[in-house]
């Protein structure tokens, strides 16, 4: 493997974010066509000085129709109150709570009177339908009010139902989802309970590049809520466009898991943030044509733009992979690059549980196993190969989900791989 | 007397009051119809307000886009730059000159996203000239800019479309759920402490009929009609806001209140005249109550003074026949004892037949009798008076055979005549009588030479309690009901009094029935009431 990282502009942070640009094989069998997986990372770095953070703008907009009456309303208004309590003077905070209706509750405001939120965040109580479009449409106005250029913008999204006012399709909310994702908003949602749409909720935190989460009761809210701010609070890079130029002869064919864009030889990507600690890829798959023993191929230069939210600074990274193609099958294995093989085959089950999910709403239950099942032992055997617990602990669920799709609560089981499909196609950390 | 009085009443309460009650209700319909309309205008009005907010939203979209779509170069590279970062819109097209498509590029070369998009607009561009209109060519010249709506995905999208300097077109898809959230977020919230239900709701209304926001804590109920609707302007034609509004609020309040103060002042007024009919029911009733006593007491009175009388005339007319023929003196005032208790006796009389033809208790009992005679015997009571006056008395007899008839209702009716006679026309020196029976009808004339009675009194002489001259110093007296009296009496007789023309004083004709049978009278009696 050979990497190369050019630091363009803001040296002085330039260790903030880290890129790596990699390949499953860095030799390749020569003499034939053959596929292979880019992995482009950005990896947030642990922040130095521990004062030091990117100031949020959060909406935290929450469900209050009838079916959230009783201890989760109770719950939510607990666990969006502890949430607060984690901001300081220098972040914004809107509260905007809906039903049929959308009633903003605190309007766009530093967080320097948290009684008074509290307070009205009490008041709180439940009834009516879910207008589930206009309580986002509402919050991200919110957000907008006090928009700024380093700063993380989100929408915390709480909901326990179906959308049944205003638009209500999956798709339509995965289209506010992108519009909201251009201008840098981000919304999270959590889905509380078993009556909501996790395809909508997954879609439109997906489209966002937020997070989501399964509340399967309301006593989970108050660590989703940590996990979430958590997130919110380590933000250390945004608005972060990837441009993947590949090599000539070298044809991408499709990127697994996050959404992009591809153009011919070039692949487009966006991320909304980049979080300290984690790491966010790209995954692509590519075509690599036959090449003769002991030649050298660029399979892609990538250039990698984003503002760096410490140092209020545009940076710009670039970097690229080559290959080698050797004749000897030992050398190619020999030389497997084994974070970017995890990736993958995390992400070829992931889509493995995603077509056993869509096998089990047609009800063909059988083949859904089956499908699982593929996915389940991919991840168990490599886990025991790469010696990966995080390979291994996707097997182990995977495998106990083969059951539940047969025999647990198909409702409950679909929320939780919707929530843990969610969770590898973005790498979400939690 | 009694029930129609009542009715009387009631009309005169009822009428009015129902009257007022009808205008007031029409008054408050109408009040209430001019308050609706101007209600509605508000409400119209109200959602114009928004209608305009929304356009410039619209407006202010429209620039945007054409910003947009004022694209540095026509490369793809910059083109899908400007899709990636603008929230407003999906996707960017361009048409050269000649309208054939050069961006997105033809499937193989395209995005899955512009794949998408060429899809969904594949009707438009395999069109010739999607975007010419009628009114845009009207003037000759080709439209620089413009939107055009077409149906996708259960919803009017729109592009938006600008012609460059070189004849290309360059338009932008807008973005559907970017546009309804910024419109969302324009639109007013629900604040639930601030919004009341009487404040009504407002919902927007997309293509579909659907409401894809409202506000306002007024919950409609199912199928409920909006009382004002107001359609957008384009490109959003197609959408429309609706006020819903509680429809006690809209006509309750306001008829509620109206018939509240109408219901109250009709109370009012209807207790007012109630209290007044009833003062006037009371007053009259004991009116008549007390005017009943009055005659009852005269009539009691009068029968008590019947008995002494009697007594005084019997004791009289004794003392005369035991008195000496020589003892004139005595003798004459004998005569006036008898002669004033005789005037006494038919004055009581007079007042208790009143009195019993007051309370409809007077009855006739005729009896077969001869009519001369009976004059005979009033003539001679009154001769001693009326000589004394001067008066000469002729009388022609007509009536001598035996007929039913009453003698003491006779006798009172021309003791009644004759009395006027001695009161008010001695001065005529001459008094006439004369009867005359034909077939079962004795007529009986009483002529004198007196003052006379004017023409213009006429028939007043013979109501009631009616004197030509109520003088007292004229120096005579009277009840004022001989006359009436004596009428009823001839009425209740099968006849009359009448009053006939003279060349000089009162000339009075009295006309009873006088059968020979002894049935008639009755027949008589029944057939002429009162």
């Amino acid at each position: 493997m050979l990497a190369a990282v050019f630091l363009i502009a803001g040296t002085a942070h330039a260790s903030d974010v880290k890129l790596n640009v990699s390949i499953s094989s860095p030799v390749l069998l020569s003499g034939v066509t053959q596929k292979a997986y880019l992995k482009v990372g950005l990896t947030g770095l642990p922040i130095q000085e521990r004062e030091r953070r990117t100031p949020v703008n959060v909406a935290i907009v929450l469900d209050r129709s009838g079916s959230m009456s009783g201890e989760k309303i109770w719950k939510a208004r607990e666990a969006a109150k502890m949430a607060i309590g984690r901001l300081g003077p220098e972040d914004i905070v809107s509260v905007v709570a809906y039903n049929h209706n959308v009633d903003v509750l605190v309007p766009a405001t530093r967080v320097s009177d948290r009684d008074e939120i509290y307070r009205t965040i009490d008041r709180l109580d439940a009834s009516g339908n879910t207008a589930l479009f206009a309580g986002v449409s509402k919050g991200s106005h919110e957000v907008r009010k006090f928009m700024e250029e380093n700063q993380v913008n989100r929408v915390i999204l709480l909901s326990d139902g179906l959308a049944n006012v205003g638009p209500s399709s999956t798709g339509e909310l995965s289209d506010l989802g992108i519009s909201l994702g251009k201008e840098g908003i981000s919304v999270t949602t959590i889905g509380l309970g078993t009556g909501y749409n996790e395809d909508l909720m997954a879609a439109l935190a997906a489209a966002s590049d937020g997070n989501h989460a399964f509340a399967e009761t309301a006593d989970d809210l108050a660590r989703i809520f940590t996990y979430e701010f958590g997130d919110l609070l380590s933000v250390i890079a945004r608005d972060i466009e990837i441009e993947i130029n590949c090599g000539p002869g070298i044809r991408p064919i499709r990127v697994l898991g996050r959404d992009a864009e591809v153009y011919g030889h070039k692949v487009v990507a966006r991320l909304n943030q980049v979080y300290a600690n984690q790491e966010k890829y790209l995954l692509i798959e590519v075509e690599v044509p036959a090449s003769d023993e002991g030649s050298q191929r660029q399979v892609a230069s990538v250039n990698v733009r984003y503002s760096n939210t410490l140092s209020r600074i545009r940076e710009v990274q670039t970097g690229q992979v080559e290959v080698s193609f050797s004749g000897s099958r030992e050398n190619v294995e020999k030389n497997v690059n084994r974070s970017v093989m995890i990736s993958t085959v995390d992400l070829e089950a992931n889509e493995s549980t995603k077509r056993a999910m869509r096998l089990r709403d047609e009800g063909r239950i059988p083949e859904a196993q089956k499908e699982l099942k593929a996915g389940a032992d991919k991840l168990n055997a490599y886990g025991r190969i790469y010696n990966e617990p995080k390979l291994k602990a996707r097997g182990a669920a995977a495998s106990k989900a083969v059951d539940d799709l047969s025999n647990g609560d198909w409702n409950v089981t679909r929320k939780k791989m919707r929530k843990q499909a969610h969770e590898v196609d973005q790498q979400q950390a939690w | 007397m009694k029930p129609r009085l009542i009715i009387i009443l009631l009309v005169i309460v009822i009428a009015p009051l129902g009257f007022l009650a009808w205008l007031g209700l029409r008054t408050a319909r109408n009040e209430q119809a001019v308050v609706q309309v101007r209600f509605r205008d508000l409400l119209q009005g109200k959602l114009g307000d928004l209608s305009r907010s929304i356009d410039r939203l619209m407006a202010s979209r429209e620039r945007e886009i054409e910003r947009i779509t004022r694209l540095s170069g026509l490369d793809p590279d910059t083109i899908r730059d400007t899709v990636k970062r603008e929230r407003l819109i999906r996707q960017i097209f361009v048409l050269d000159a000649r309208g054939s498509l050069i961006h997105p590029p033809p499937v193989g070369l395209a995005s899955r996203a512009e794949e998408e998009f060429l899809a969904r607009t594949r009707r438009i561009f395999g069109s010739k000239d999607p975007f010419a209109r009628p009114t845009d060519t009207a003037g000759g010249k080709e439209a620089e800019h413009g939107w055009y709506a077409w149906y996708w995905d259960e919803g009017v999208n729109l592009l938006y479309w600008r012609r460059d300097d070189e004849g290309r077109m360059v338009g932008a898809e807008l973005d559907r759920m970017a546009l309804l959230s910024d419109m969302v977020a324009e639109l007013p919230e629900t604040n639930p402490k601030t919004s009341r239900p009487e404040d009504g709701r407002i919902d927007l209304i997309d293509t579909n009929g659907k409401a894809v926001y409202g506000w306002g804590a007024y919950e409609p109920g199912k199928g409920e009609k909006p009382v004002a609707s107001i359609p957008l302007h384009e490109p959003l034609g197609a959408w429309r806001l609706e006020y819903f509004m509680p429809q006690e609020d809209m006509t309750g309040a306001f008829s509620k209140s109206a018939l509240f103060s109408l219901l109250l002042s009709l109370a009012a007024l209807a207790l007012v005249i109630a209290g007044l009919a009833f003062y006037l029911v009371r007053e009259g009733g004991r009116e008549i109550r007390e005017a009943r006593q009055r005659v009852t007491f005269v009539n009691q009175v009068s029968h008590e003074l019947k008995t002494p009388l009697t007594n005084i005339r019997m004791y009289a007319e004794l003392l005369e026949e035991n008195l000496d023929e020589a003892d004139g003196k005595n003798r004459g005032y004998l005569n006036v004892i008898v002669s004033e208790s005789q005037r006494l006796s038919r004055l009581i009389l007079n007042v208790l037949t009143f009195g019993r033809k007051e309370q409809s208790r007077l009855v006739l009992r005729p009896a077969p009798c001869v009519v001369d005679d009976i004059l005979l015997r009033i003539i001679d009571q009154f001769r001693p008076g009326l000589e004394a006056k001067g008066v000469d008395i002729v009388f022609n007899r007509g009536a001598s055979e035996r007929v039913m008839v009453d003698a003491d209702a006779l006798g009172q009716i021309l003791g009644n005549l004759l009395s006027n006679v001695e009161k008010y026309a001695a001065s005529g020196k001459l008094l006439n009588v004369s009867s005359r029976t034909q077939g079962d009808h004795t007529t009986i004339m009483v002529e004198d030479r007196g003052p006379g009675i004017p023409d213009a009194a006429g028939d007043k002489v013979f109501r009631p309690f009616v004197r030509l001259s109520n003088a007292i110093t004229e120096g005579a007296s009277g009840t004022g009901i001989g006359l009436a009296i004596a009428r009823d009496l001839a009425r209740l007789h099968g006849g009359d009094v009448t009053l006939e023309p003279a060349e000089k004083g009162a000339r009075f004709k009295v006309v009873l029935a006088t059968p020979k049978n002894q049935t008639a009278p009755g027949q008589a009696h029944g057939g002429s009431g009162t």
